[in-house]
């Protein structure tokens, strides 16, 4: 039988993801966070596991080269990747964020908001009919507005101890984030049998 | 000169070319075995045409040229619609349509594909179960030729769920949103989406449902039983169960799976729709569906259905899978010869290339690395024909082909 190859997300919630298939008799002996491995199989060797960096997990599985995902809803709204999105983990809970140094948005023509994230802050304010301008950035986004980089910024936040201890104030709520699950939409016509049980164990150790 | 590099699309180098030829002879040939006839439509298209037809190419994609008399023009962005028009106004009944053309779209995403070639059925016929399973069928058929292995086409209706949307008073913003959820199947989330939304209980629980109805035909005609909420809904769901029973007497069945959830962007879909999937490839090799309405905005309603394949989707799972056989030997025979038997060389080369062989033609002497199935050699003393090691002589053409013919029986 075929497996089914699994792209997972290095960084802060692999670990969680990795003992949440384990309960559901799930295991990758070889895995450890410090491993430079990149390709794991669990023991039936019904799982081909890949360690991949967030950001790229869409693009993996947008393209087919993996037929599932393990990914935080930020990375999968930011590629605005086609694909199944059939799972809330609930792992790795925060938010989407504007922050700032005032209380309220300024009343500008056009703001300057600073993120890792572009392609959600457009959207937010588009939906607002505020016009802006974006200026990507790939860390410590929370430093923009006190240089004077940009007005404001997009950003997610757990607790928003960053946040506060930087001077800023979280002026609106953009969406909840959490670790989901995504699928190949070829994958899921042609290996539907293997996916879809996946994901009912998945959801039933999620219970 | 800086070093500009134009076309990054795949399929320029001559190989390429060959396998792509390859395929596409296979799709026509499998066209024309259903009673198709190949047509091609202008590359040059009125921007107006596309841009006052609702719900067909989002105008952004389109890439635009000004004539000399300042008319906007498009680079054909979709070949169903000039068909349509054209079939539109030649008001012929059943016309059974194929042809394989180039596409020209651009988005940000995709910055550096602007160029796509479809290879595509219309059928104008009448709405029913027969006429639709059979385009499915061509479809089915057409995978198989290619030895596609585990692939899947997914059936869905564009009506199904217009008809439950219908139950629920949407805005255009939250029907968008709903859209979106319901094609990523986002459970989670269409059901936090509802939940805000005042609307019946029963209608709810339906669209909940929608993007699960997928898989086994009889069994998500089973469950989808159970959120019928109209009589339009029903018949609708009769209509698909009577495709699936045509299909079922083609014997296709396993071919195919029901997905309730597919939505195509195109909205000019007004029936059963479809896509094809690969292994191993991330997007639909094929898409196609029921048009019934598109030729109304042409002054004629004229029933179409019909698909088309993503000829560089097919290629790249084709040579995923090196469905291809190794290339053919570049000719079929090399004829060298002596400056002095040129005129007997030459003529041979006419004669033989008028049968349909394949035949280059060299001075002794020359060297090359062609590779061909038999070798000709007018030499000043004698003519011989090498076919795999074995040698015969011959004194003119007729003593030369009857060699060929008898060679060619025993590689058969």
């Amino acid at each position: 039988m075929s497996y089914i190859t699994l792209a997972l997300a290095k960084g802060r919630t692999a670990k969680s993801s990795i003992s949440l298939l384990k309960n559901i008799d799930i295991h990758f002996p070889g895995f450890h966070e410090e491993s430079r491995k990149l390709v794991f199989y669990d023991k039936e060797e019904k799982i081909k596991l890949v360690f991949v960096k967030a950001v790229d997990v869409p693009t993996y599985v947008e393209k087919g080269a993996a037929d599932i995902g393990i990914v935080g809803k930020d990375n999968i709204l930011e590629s605005q990747a086609d694909v199944y999105e059939m799972l809330d983990l609930k792992l790795g809970k925060c938010k989407f964020v504007v922050a700032g140094k005032s209380q309220q948005l300024e009343e500008k023509q056009k703001l300057t908001i600073a993120s890792k994230y572009p392609v959600i802050a457009i959207k937010h304010f588009q939906k607002k009919g505020q016009s802006i301008e974006t200026v990507k950035l790939n860390g410590s986004v929370e430093l923009a507005p006190l240089i004077g980089l940009a007005d404001y910024i997009v950003d997610i936040v757990e607790t928003g101890n960053t946040i506060n201890e930087n001077g800023l104030t979280i002026i609106e709520e953009i969406e909840d984030i959490s670790t989901r699950l995504i699928v190949n939409k070829a994958s899921f016509a042609t290996k539907s049998e293997n996916i879809r049980q996946f994901i009912n164990s998945l959801k039933s150790g999620l219970e | 000169m800086p070093p500009y590099i134009v076309d990054t699309n795949n399929g320029t180098s001559v190989e390429d070319f060959q396998i792509r030829e390859k395929l596409l002879a296979k799709l026509k040939k499998r066209f024309t075995t259903y009673g198709y006839k190949q047509i091609r439509t202008s590359t040059f298209e009125y921007y107006d045409m596309y841009s006052t037809v609702k719900g067909t190419v989002n105008k952004d994609d389109m890439i635009k040229v000004i004539d000399s008399s300042g008319k906007v023009l498009v680079l054909r962005p979709d070949v169903t619609i000039p068909i349509t028009r054209m079939a539109a106004v030649s008001k012929q009944d059943s016309l059974r349509l194929f042809y394989v053309l180039d596409i020209f779209r651009q988005s940000i995403e995709q910055a550096d594909t602007k160029e796509n070639t479809q290879a595509g059925i219309e059928y104008f016929g009448e709405n029913t179960s027969e006429n639709n399973a059979e385009v499915l069928m061509l479809a089915i058929h057409t995978l198989k030729d290619l030895k596609l292995p585990n692939f899947k086409i997914e059936i869905g209706h564009a009506g199904f769920f217009k008809a439950l949307i219908a139950e629920a008073s949407l805005s255009q913003t939250e029907m968008d949103q709903l859209l979106a959820l319901i094609q990523s199947k986002n459970i989670a989330e269409i059901e936090l989406f509802l939940s805000e939304l005042s609307i019946n209980n029963d209608v709810k629980r339906a669209i909940q449902s929608i993007p699960m109805l997928y898989g086994n035909p009889t069994d998500v005609i089973r469950q989808a039983e159970e959120i019928i909420l109209n009589e339009e809904m029903q018949l609708l769901l009769e209509n698909l169960r009577e495709v699936y029973e045509v299909l079922k007497n083609y014997g296709a069945e396993d071919s195919i799976v029901f997905n309730l959830g597919l939505i195509n962007h195109m909205n000019y879909y007004s029936g059963i729709i479809f896509q094809g999937f690969a292994d191993s490839v991330g997007k639909p090799v094929l898409m196609g569906g029921r048009y019934d309405n598109l030729g109304k905005q042409y002054g004629a309603a004229v029933p179409a259905i019909g698909f088309a394949f993503d000829v560089d989707l097919l290629l790249h799972a084709l040579t995923r899978q090196e469905a291809f056989p190794d290339q053919a030997p570049s000719a079929d025979m090399i004829i060298y010869y002596e400056k002095e038997k040129q005129k007997n060389a030459l003529t041979t080369a006419f004669r033989l290339r008028s049968e349909g062989y394949q035949v280059l033609t060299f001075l002794t002497g020359t060297t090359n690395t062609i590779d061909s199935k038999s070798a000709i050699h007018y030499e000043n003393n004698q003519n011989v024909l090498i076919h795999n090691n074995e040698k015969r002589t011959f004194t003119n053409f007729t003593e030369l082909y009857e060699n060929i013919l008898q060679f060619g029986k025993g590689d058969m």
